[in-house]
């Protein structure tokens, strides 16, 4: 037998045979461990829940024509929103505004795409249905429905120029914002009705990315796209990131003050193996050991409960996560290998420096306490 | 040959003289049994002996080797080379079976070495009770560990602290047996013992009084009456 392989068996038969004491120290590190990795991995999913919850409240970008023009080809608009990462794209509603008449009344008209709008504006309520697509039913602002006194299931007459025609209302929309004074017809009818096929006035573009990568877009875009604006919608974009940078700065203090309880928690319960194991270290001393077996000893334990309870908590941590998500953002989370491994290490260091104080105290203890019978 | 060797041993606790003066000579092979009430200041000097505890004034010397030069580490190295302690206590690793603990004794001291562990057991007659804990041996069976843990390393001093204080009769004649064929085996015995049955095996008596020697006989000067009076 190696001097290795004894090292080994005293460390485990010290935990497995001491059960009752050394799970009081597993489950401080569990716990510790738990909260840890749960908040780290919270900490990790929060900008990307949040950022999920704040594409509810629309667009976070804009596609503006370039200088004086009134309008962009939809064909730039889409060589623009190529630049942006499709896998993080939430929707992309273009508008091409303009005046009709409807019912004899000159009013705002807005063509759209209306499962697009759907997406990027979901905060819009309709009474009423929802538009099929190309089918020609519109939507109308709940005040111009007002003042046209027209209900959902009724049909007005659009005019523009020399073309006229029928469009039956599907539903009427309630923003508490401008939308209200528009009427909202499919796009292409519109760009037919106006003589501006192809083209559209602005772009409104929801997507989860950080103001920075937002920045970065608007610059790589103008430059590739001369024909595109894009503007930040900076209410949104700077809502979104403060909130964040609140919430993380609030985890991230949480989990440094857990971390600190758990350094507090292990040393404690370090201090109190230590403390009832005066005499086996005696013993030991006794038997010949020098300080440096003892320490290595004491901290092979320490660490073997880090890693134990490490990887305890570091799967109970995950569901603890997965739960607050659940519950609080509705969605799950998938299992992150790096916080894992990071929430491991971490446990084996805090327990690991938890061990020191009592590691030196255990040497301190003086071999003729064995004789004594103290 | 003198195997050990104290020179004006004295041991002072802040205005409490705990030993003075001790002279004292042990020679390789012999069996001295230390003798006195409770604070006469038996175990001091067993603690000294043993490289435990540093005497105030005095000498030293085992196997050549003066002490009062030596650091800590130095006096543990000493204690894991040349001396085999048994306790009153056992004093055994409670979550180490019976070879564990004997082996704890040669893993400290070189290289843990299974067989010959089993071997030391089985020349206490504990080869079948080799994997039980502590717990669940008797407590003469845990003194008889204790003595094979104290002989694994070959340690060319034996100090033994009251080693059937805790038995009854039947298992305190077992260990008895297992000390008087070490002694005749030719290994160097310092026993302290309240028993003057057990200070009549050994072969000089010392008997301490008030931390001095008040008594030193051996068994061919009358030791029988010297520990029987202690």
């Amino acid at each position: 037998m190696t001097k290795y392989t004894m090292y080994s068996k005293m460390i485990v038969h010290s935990l497995l045979r001491r059960r009752s004491r050394m799970f009081v120290a597993l489950l401080a590190v569990a716990i510790g461990a738990t909260v840890l990795s749960g908040l780290v991995t919270i900490y990790y999913d929060v900008p990307r829940q949040m950022g999920r919850e704040f594409r509810s409240y629309g667009a976070n970008l804009i596609l503006i024509p370039a200088g004086d023009s009134q309008v962009v080809a939809e064909t730039d608009v889409a060589r623009a929103t190529e630049l942006l990462p499709q896998e993080q794209l939430v929707g992309i509603a273009s508008y091409l505004y303009g005046r009709i008449k409807v019912n004899e009344q000159p009013i705002m008209v807005a063509g759209i795409h209306f499962q697009e709008v759907k997406k990027v504006s979901p905060f819009w309520q309709i009474r009423g249905n929802w538009p099929e697509e190309q089918a020609g039913d519109i939507l109308i602002g709940a005040e111009v429905a007002e003042l046209l006194k027209v209900e959902p299931g009724q049909s007005v007459t659009l005019a523009a120029g020399e073309s006229e025609r029928k469009a039956k209302v599907a539903g009427i929309v309630r923003t508490g914002g401008t939308e209200e004074n528009y009427i909202f017809t499919d796009l292409p009818m519109l760009q037919q009705m106006l003589n501006k096929e192809g083209q559209v006035s602005v772009t409104q573009v929801s997507v989860m990315a950080t103001e920075a990568e937002l920045t970065t877009f608007t610059k790589t875009a103008g430059d590739k796209v001369p024909a595109v604006t894009p503007r930040l919608v900076k209410r949104v974009t700077q809502s979104e990131e403060m909130v964040l940078g609140k919430l993380q700065a609030l985890v991230y203090l949480v989990t440094i003050v857990v971390l600190l309880l758990t350094l507090i928690c292990v040393a404690t319960t370090m201090m109190a193996v230590v403390a009832e194991r005066r005499k086996e270290i005696g013993l030991k001393k006794a038997l010949g050991a020098e300080n440096r077996s003892i320490v290595l000893e004491f901290l092979g334990e320490g660490l073997m409960l880090g890693l134990l309870g490490g990887l305890l908590g570091t799967v109970l941590g995950f569901f603890f996560a997965q739960s607050v998500s659940v519950n609080v953002f509705g969605r799950m989370i998938s299992f992150q290998p790096l916080i894992a491994c990071m929430a491991l290490i971490v446990s084996i260091m805090v327990t690991g420096v938890a061990c020191l104080i009592p590691v030196k105290t255990a040497t301190s203890v003086e071999p003729a306490i064995v004789l004594r019978g103290e | 040959m003198n195997i050990l060797e104290l020179r004006d041993i004295s041991m002072i606790y802040g205005t409490v003289k705990a030993l003075q003066d001790i002279n004292l000579t042990v020679q390789k092979g012999e069996w001295v049994a230390l003798m006195g009430p409770s604070g006469s200041g038996k175990t001091t000097l067993m603690n000294i002996i043993g490289c435990m505890d540093k005497a105030s004034r005095g000498s030293v010397v085992l196997d050549g080797v003066e002490f009062s030069q030596l650091n800590a580490k130095q006096l543990t190295a000493i204690r894991r080379d040349k001396i085999g302690l048994v306790f009153q206590q056992f004093h055994l690793v409670p979550y180490l079976t019976a070879l564990e603990n004997v082996m704890v004794a040669q893993y400290y001291h070189s290289m843990p070495d299974e067989q010959e562990a089993m071997a030391a057991l089985e020349r206490v007659g504990l080869a079948e009770r080799a994997r039980h804990l502590p717990s669940q041996l008797s407590g003469g069976e845990q003194q008889r560990v204790c003595i094979a843990r104290a002989l694994i390393n070959y340690p060319m001093l034996i100090l033994a602290d009251e080693p059937t204080g805790n038995l009854d009769e039947a298992n305190a004649n077992i260990v008895l047996r297992l000390f008087q064929e070490l002694h005749q085996e030719g290994h160097t015995i310092i026993m302290v013992t309240h028993d003057p049955d057990v200070g009549k095996l050994a072969e000089r008596c010392i008997m301490l009084d008030h931390g001095k020697i008040v008594q030193h006989s051996n068994r061919y000067e009358g030791v029988a009456k010297a520990c029987v009076n202690g």
